[in-house]
């Protein structure tokens, strides 16, 4: 134990802790060491305070320096930065990491970006959708326009036949027109007709409406006679109304004196003398 | 040390990570112990320059050198401390270091003076500093020389014409009185 001891207090311990012993010198105290407790104790105290001086004596070399070294090894620092927390998981002291200022800006970044393609997604969709409205609608206005054609059609075709509705009723009560009824003849006994003349300008109106007739064949039509001092005068051809037309009254020539009026059954085109075997209808004034 | 600024890990995880090269673990080893093995080079190497360039080299050599540590044979920093003690010597020794004395321009004087001369200010510091002061002088010679200059038990012995004996003696006896102070 004395030789331990006297080991120990020649100073060789700090000389290997400070690495100033030949390789065969630092064999030999290691091997002290491996032997003997209080030299391995020594050496251990002798370290800690070599490191505890150089630990309490600390200079900051510059940033570079760091950077220069990962560079140097090829090792990524930006990497080793982040995750250094990650390294041994069992760690007792605190550990801090520093904090990447960019990092909160690229996570918001990230989501603003997520946020902008989710907008994008629903705007096309919703463009998309509208854009399908749009052309429905298109249809359907296109639907009511010809609806609404078809009905004005229909107004006014009513309101002309209302016209003409209202003509007949006015000239039936004025005193300016005549009414002349012309009864059925040995032709067709049953048949009958109205015919209106303006006392004033002396037009002749027909109505048919108001003619019970029989229907001509495609090959004949009916022509109006007025009958002045016995002699008939041609006043036009009508036809039966067909379903086509709108006219529910028609305007024949003008006759300025007249003591009856005839109708008789004529070939198309009309005759300049009537053929009394197809007299249809007369009245007189 | 203001230990929760610093990335830390014990001894015992931070040397299975350096043997497994796991490259955080250098992250790691740089921010615990950087400044303290800087300290250690810069007041054997003063050229700020030169120092950080063995830091550097100290760091390179602890990577890729992992695999030579033991710890049977001592402590991790021992060994770092070792590595950066050593390179900082050799560096001082080189043809590299001799030019550059050489080579300072007059105007450049100042800066360069202030620059060697660039302590951390640590309140910590002031004790040790006046603790080292606070040796006998025979003691403080002797440290300041194998442990700030880098110089071998033998060229301190040289250096202050004393028999190794007493070198050795004194060294004992400087480390003797940091280790009442730290323990």
């Amino acid at each position: 134990m004395e030789n331990i001891k006297a080991y120990i207090e020649s100073g060789v311990l700090e000389l290997y802790v400070l690495g100033d012993l030949s390789p065969e010198e630092s064999a030999q105290v290691e091997q002290m060491a491996s032997q003997h407790p209080e030299v391995k104790q020594e050496i251990v105290a002798i370290e800690k305070a070599m490191e505890q001086y150089a630990v309490q004596n600390p200079v900051e070399p510059s940033a570079e320096v760091e950077t220069k070294l990962f560079e140097k090894l090829g090792l990524k620092v930006d990497d080793v930065d982040t995750q250094a927390t990650d390294v041994k998981s069992t760690a007792q002291e605190p550990k801090i990491v520093k904090l990447d200022p960019n990092h909160g800006k690229l996570r918001s970044l990230k989501f603003a970006l997520v946020a902008c393609v989710a907008l994008l997604v629903m705007s096309t969709v919703a463009l998309f959708s509208v854009y399908n409205q749009l052309n429905d609608a298109h249809d359907q206005i296109a639907s009511l326009n010809t609806d609404k054609q078809k009905f004005a059609g229909v107004v006014s075709h009513l309101e002309f036949e209302n016209k003409g509705l209202e003509n007949v009723a006015a000239m039936a009560d004025s005193k300016e027109w005549a009414t002349i009824r012309m009864q059925g003849q040995a032709y067709s006994p049953k048949s009958s007709m109205k015919l209106y003349w303006n006392k004033t300008d002396k037009s002749v109106l027909i109505n048919y409406v108001a003619m019970d007739l029989p229907k001509a064949d495609a090959q004949h039509e009916y022509q109006l006679w007025a009958l002045v001092n016995g002699k008939p005068v041609s006043l036009g051809m009508f036809g039966k109304q067909d379903s086509t037309s709108n006219e529910a009254i028609l305007k024949m020539q003008t006759i300025d004196r007249a003591q009856a009026f005839a109708v008789t059954l004529e070939p198309m085109g009309g005759s300049t003398n009537p053929t009394m075997d197809k007299l249809t209808v007369m009245g007189g004034v | 040390m203001n230990a929760t600024k610093k990335l830390t890990l014990t001894e015992p995880e931070l040397v299975s990570a350096l043997q497994s090269k796991d490259p955080k673990v250098l992250k790691v080893l740089y921010s615990m112990y950087s400044a303290s093995l800087y300290g250690v080079i810069s007041r054997i190497i003063t050229h700020t320059e030169l120092a950080e360039d063995v830091l550097q080299e100290t760091f390179v050599k602890i990577w890729q050198s992992a695999s030579n540590y033991d710890n049977n044979k001592g402590r991790l920093f021992t060994w770092m401390m070792n590595i950066a003690r050593n390179l900082s010597i050799d560096k001082l020794r080189s043809k590299d270091f001799k030019n550059s004395q050489k080579n300072q321009d007059i105007e450049n004087n100042v800066s360069f003076v202030d620059e060697q001369n660039k302590v951390t200010f640590n309140p910590d510091i002031l004790g040790v500093k006046q603790l080292v002061e606070g040796l006998k002088p025979d003691l403080q010679a002797v440290l300041n020389l194998v442990y700030y200059k880098g110089f071998t038990h033998v060229e301190a012995a040289e250096e202050l014409n004393l028999p190794l004996g007493t070198v050795k003696t004194r060294i004992r006896l400087a480390i003797i009185e940091l280790r009442k102070y730290f323990n």
